[in-house]
């Protein structure tokens, strides 16, 4: 997850360099060509990211060995600003 | 103290009664106790110690007088800042005699700092102590990743806040995985709760950035966040977090260690979570200005080809110019060539014609050979007998002077039609003569009167062309 993340990122900002340079006039023509298609696999990969992860919403909790679970998340009523209430949460 | 300080009759020890010393210091310590309630006393600490046992021990002084104090542990441990000497206190508790010295002793039960709160003061002491120690140091706050994929949230599973921060999380990145630590937020334990909570995600390991916060209250409600062991808890996260506690105002230790400090929670989870929408509107955005790029540049270079398509156009403009020239010459050659040809062909007709001259003598000389045969014959009838012989004898050879006459010029003829041939210009060419035309009007040059230094000349070979010009002339 950090990987994919850090890539995109990355990516953004590869894509932003690329345009800079091409911007700049300083690449040839085949250069130019070459980094155009570049930054175009850059925008398709991100566009792709962006949609990479499923939406998952979990509570994580100690079992009674005390080992790390996971479960999926109910909404529950919302008692008052403060949360109070959650002396009774494990 | 005055009425309170009046003891009941019945308990006045009577003058003539011997006490024991026990029974004295008892006396006084049950007097003390049925007659005064608690105080509120106000004053310097001085020579505060801790014991073993857990216990405070301190005195509390004003200009002229001073008292012995002791709070019990259980007492102690509830008190939120740390006692020092020369520090003024409002204590609450009762004056008792310790029956083992006989000495008064105020025994407070809870302790205030005058001027600030307890808690503002405990919160202002731990604060200069983490700062001394390095928690809020600004080079050790960690970036936030920029796309977290799963985010960690440390907050109580039932209260408003953990609505607004997935509510706004979802809506701004609706694919998402996060993982709610639930902890306690206020009340006995919390501290240790949030602590616990940010260690188990840490162990769990995958989130990208934690937001550990809660909803507004008062200071005493957020207090959890002002503890040490949450503070060093944030400090240890490998995990970025971003603390999220209470109203814009609410400041907590918490807050100070936190890598970003967020005003609300539903703040942390816009600062956490970028926006979807700017995401993709800032990727098109840069998809056009690379489309708009490339497309600069792809124009750029073509204005440039077109710079030099336009100096291309002189040397094409020459080749064409150079094509038409040729074709000039070259019609101007055939021009020369078929003229040659016609020349050729009259005089092959003038020598074919002279040739005809000894056919028409011979038979001219036949006509007039017949005709002298006639008078012959007219003559050779009278005296035929006598010139007969002779006659005959003439008249065969004059018949092989005319055959020799026609074979020589058949002969003749013969050699002066492969002479013919020798002289076409095709023939001359493969023998590496040239014909040289002006460049100017393809006139073939058999004078050199006619051309003049400088002039461009065209000069065909057998194969290919040639372009020369004239340096110099003879005559």
């Amino acid at each position: 997850m950090e990987k994919s993340s850090k890539k995109f990122e990355e990516e953004l900002q590869d894509l932003e360099a690329i345009v800079t340079r091409i911007d700049s006039g300083e690449l040839s023509l085949e250069e130019s060509i070459g980094a155009f298609e570049r930054g175009v696999a850059l925008v398709r990969s991100l566009n792709q990211k962006l949609d990479e992860v499923e939406k998952k919403v979990e509570v994580l909790m100690r079992d009674a060995q005390g080992e790390l679970k996971t479960v999926p998340y109910e909404p529950a009523p919302a008692t008052d600003e403060s949360g109070a209430e959650d002396d009774e949460l494990p | 103290m005055g009425e309170q300080a009046q003891l009941p009759l019945q308990k006045r020890p009577s003058r003539r009664a011997t006490l024991t010393v026990t029974q004295l210091v008892r006396t006084v310590r049950e007097t003390l106790e049925l007659t005064l309630d608690e105080f509120w006393v106000t004053g310097e600490v001085s020579n505060a110690r801790g014991a073993p046992s857990g216990h405070l021990y301190f005195t509390l002084k004003d200009e002229r007088s001073a008292v012995n104090c002791v709070m019990f542990s259980s007492a102690y441990r509830r008190l939120r800042f740390k006692l020092a000497d020369g520090m003024e206190v409002i204590v609450r508790g009762r004056v008792n005699v310790y029956e083992a010295r006989g000495a008064m002793q105020f025994y407070a039960e809870e302790m205030e700092p005058r001027g600030l709160g307890a808690l503002q003061l405990a919160f202002e002491q731990l604060k200069q102590r983490l700062e001394a120690d390095g928690l809020f140091d600004p080079s050790r706050k960690r970036p936030l990743p920029f796309l977290p994929r799963t985010i960690g949230i440390v907050t109580a599973l039932r209260a408003a806040a953990i609505r607004d921060i997935l509510t706004v999380i979802l809506a701004r990145f609706p694919k998402l995985h996060l993982i709610i630590r639930p902890a306690r937020v206020q009340g006995p334990g919390a501290a240790a709760d949030i602590a616990e909570a940010i260690e188990d995600l840490n162990r769990d390991r995958r989130a990208e950035v934690i937001i550990v916060g809660r909803g507004g209250g008062s200071l005493e409600d957020l207090w959890a966040f002002n503890e040490e062991i949450v503070a060093r808890a944030i400090y240890r996260s490998a995990i970025p977090i971003v603390s999220a506690v209470g109203h814009e105002i609410d400041y907590t230790i918490a807050d100070f260690v936190a890598d970003v400090r967020a005003p609300t929670p539903t703040a942390a989870a816009q600062i956490v979570v970028p926006s979807m929408r700017e995401l993709s509107r800032r990727l098109e955005e840069t998809e056009a200005t690379l489309e708009g790029a490339i497309a600069g540049v792809i124009g750029g270079y073509r204005k440039e080809v077109g710079h030099v398509g336009a100096r291309l156009r002189y040397p094409l403009g020459l080749i064409r110019d150079a094509r038409q020239r040729a074709d000039e010459a070259g019609a101007a050659l055939t021009a020369a060539l078929l003229a040659g040809a016609a020349a050729s062909r009259r005089r092959v007709r003038e020598l074919g014609l002279r040739l005809r001259g000894p056919v028409a003598a011979i038979r001219e000389g036949r006509l007039s050979l017949s005709r002298i045969a006639i008078h012959l014959r007219q003559a050779a009838t009278v005296p035929a007998r006598r010139f007969g012989p002779d006659l005959e004898r003439a008249s065969a050879r004059l018949e092989a002077a005319g055959r020799r006459a026609v074979e020589i010029r058949r002969a003749r003829f013969a050699a002066l039609a492969t002479r013919l041939d020798s002289i076409s210009p095709l023939k001359v060419l493969e023998r590496g003569y040239a014909v040289v035309t002006t460049v100017r009007d393809g006139r073939a040059i058999v004078d050199a009167a006619t051309v003049a230094p400088g002039d461009e000349l065209q000069i065909r070979l057998k194969r290919g062309r040639l372009r020369a010009t004239v340096n110099s002339r003879e005559p």
